[in-house]
């Protein structure tokens, strides 16, 4: 029941401060401008890289959200409220994840077409790209709750961050944008899928409690 | 076993581990340092050419024992962790935080000798191979161990806890980027270019036992180094402790 109420309000806070939601897609159409201008405009150029760039669009635009998924919560203390609350901190922490997923994972899965017909990608391999990306942005912020929670009082954590969760990332982008690679090959994603699902059900089991477990260092 | 327990017991207290320890760094670092002479001399000068590579082959005299300790480094750390994390051990602590800089030392030494051994060898400084690729991500690894600990320098203990929490998420992590990058790259371009053919390639006595020395002599120099550090560490953390103060009043 809790949990409910904390995913409510997470989604609600976001949503009043609309820049939450649309500031990742500004910043993938801005950067994924900057390909063409780079790399010449040519169609087949863009399309062999394509899988990679949106994969990797997608994955740091949702990096440079990740730094305040407990900053506020943290400094106007209702992160100390939830841990007293007797509500369990991994459960909290999955519906901060939940709640980051839904204001910033799910924009960027409806956006990704977009992305992708700007890089000529071609179409059979939407479907795939969807997909995949559906199974990795709960990845993202479920990882992202762990380095967030590790770096949640400091400054200017954020290239800290990136350095905490790039290995992390490293396997899921490896998956990730291999399986939008094996489609555009012609070949079956399904492997890649399933690993990558396999890297979705770890991280939402382990990732709650590594950072609930940071959390309660960092209030001590 | 009753010596083995005391022993034990000892070495999880700051002062006595620190007096215990402070017995070791001298022939520890004699061995590291006879030991590195002698593997170096006979693997440089000694060791047969490989009948394939030549003479360009004897970086891997420094390149094969920095990689294993790079790992083994961070193994090490990974546990150091658990037991930082788990039971709060000062000297876990110490002895995680010390280990950390020579890991990625190590790590940063073997990405450095695999550069300049490929370039003879592939023609190349770098290629995204399975290996390679794995060992980059473990000097990220190191890196953001350190980085956390150095983020909360004003409170070394929270410090130490939350690096021994990102330790043993590397810990957990290692196995699957390694998979991972084997994978990855064994989709993108086939069997990775493999001159050795994993250790079993080596069979001749001459060529291994330089390598083996070596080996002992990155371990030595390794538990030399950290100790060092590890003692130091605990000085600096535990400075307002009495027994900081009588060491420093004996010395």
């Amino acid at each position: 029941m809790r949990f409910w109420i904390l995913l409510q309000r997470d989604v609600l806070v976001a949503w009043r401060k609309k820049s939450n939601i649309y500031q990742p897609l500004v910043f993938q159409l801005l950067i994924v401008t900057m390909f063409p201008l780079g790399l010449g405009a040519g169609a087949q150029t863009l399309q062999k890289i394509a899988p990679a760039v949106v994969w990797i669009l997608a994955l740091i635009s949702t990096l440079i959200t990740l730094e305040n998924i407990f900053k506020d919560d943290y400094e106007d203390g209702s992160l100390a409220l939830y841990a007293l609350s007797g509500l369990s901190l991994p459960l909290a922490v999955l519906a901060k994840a939940a709640a980051h997923w839904i204001t910033t994972g799910l924009p960027v899965i409806l956006f990704a077409p977009v992305i992708a017909v700007l890089l000529h990608l071609p179409a059979y391999a939407y479907g795939v790209l969807m997909l995949s990306l559906l199974i990795a942005t709960p990845i993202f912020s479920l990882l992202g709750t762990v380095g967030s929670a590790l770096i949640m009082n400091l400054k200017n954590g954020g290239m800290l961050l990136s350095v905490l969760i790039m290995p992390l990332l490293a396997p899921v982008l490896i998956f990730g944008a291999g399986a939008v690679l094996e489609t555009t090959l012609g070949n079956t994603p399904t492997g890649h899928l399933s690993l990558l699902a396999g890297c979705f059900v770890l991280s939402l089991t382990l990732a709650p409690i590594a950072a609930a477990a940071a959390i309660k260092v960092n209030l001590e | 076993m009753n010596k083995i327990v005391k022993f034990y017991h000892e070495m999880g207290s700051p002062p006595s581990f620190y007096r215990i320890t402070g017995y070791w760094l001298k022939p520890l670092f004699i061995l590291a340092l006879v030991l590195t002479i002698y593997g170096l001399i006979d693997g440089l000068f000694f060791a047969p050419p490989d009948y394939q590579q030549g003479d360009s082959y004897r970086i891997m005299f420094v390149h094969v024992p920095a990689a294993w300790m790079s790992m083994f480094i961070y193994f090490v750390i990974g546990v150091c962790g658990i037991i930082a994390f788990v039971w709060r051990m000062k000297v876990a602590e110490a002895v995680m935080m010390a280990s950390a800089p020579i890991g990625a030392l190590f790590t940063a030494l073997t990405l450095l000798t695999g550069m300049l051994w490929g370039k003879p060898m592939w023609g190349t400084y770098w290629d995204w191979d399975a290996r390679m690729t794995s060992e980059l991500i473990l000097l990220f690894l190191y890196i953001g161990v350190m980085g956390i600990y150095s983020a909360y320098d004003d409170d070394p203990r929270k410090a130490a806890r939350l690096a021994a929490l990102v330790a043993i998420i590397g810990l957990i992590n290692l196995p699957i980027i390694r998979y991972s990058v084997e994978w990855w790259t064994s989709i993108h371009q086939g069997a990775s270019i493999s001159l050795m053919g994993g250790n079993s390639g080596i069979k001749d006595w001459s060529m291994l036992r330089p390598l083996l020395v070596m080996a002992l002599a990155t371990k030595f120099y390794y538990l030399y180094s950290m100790l060092h550090r590890a003692r130091t560490y605990l000085l600096r953390t535990e400075q307002n402790k009495s027994w900081v103060t009588k060491q420093i009043i004996e010395n």
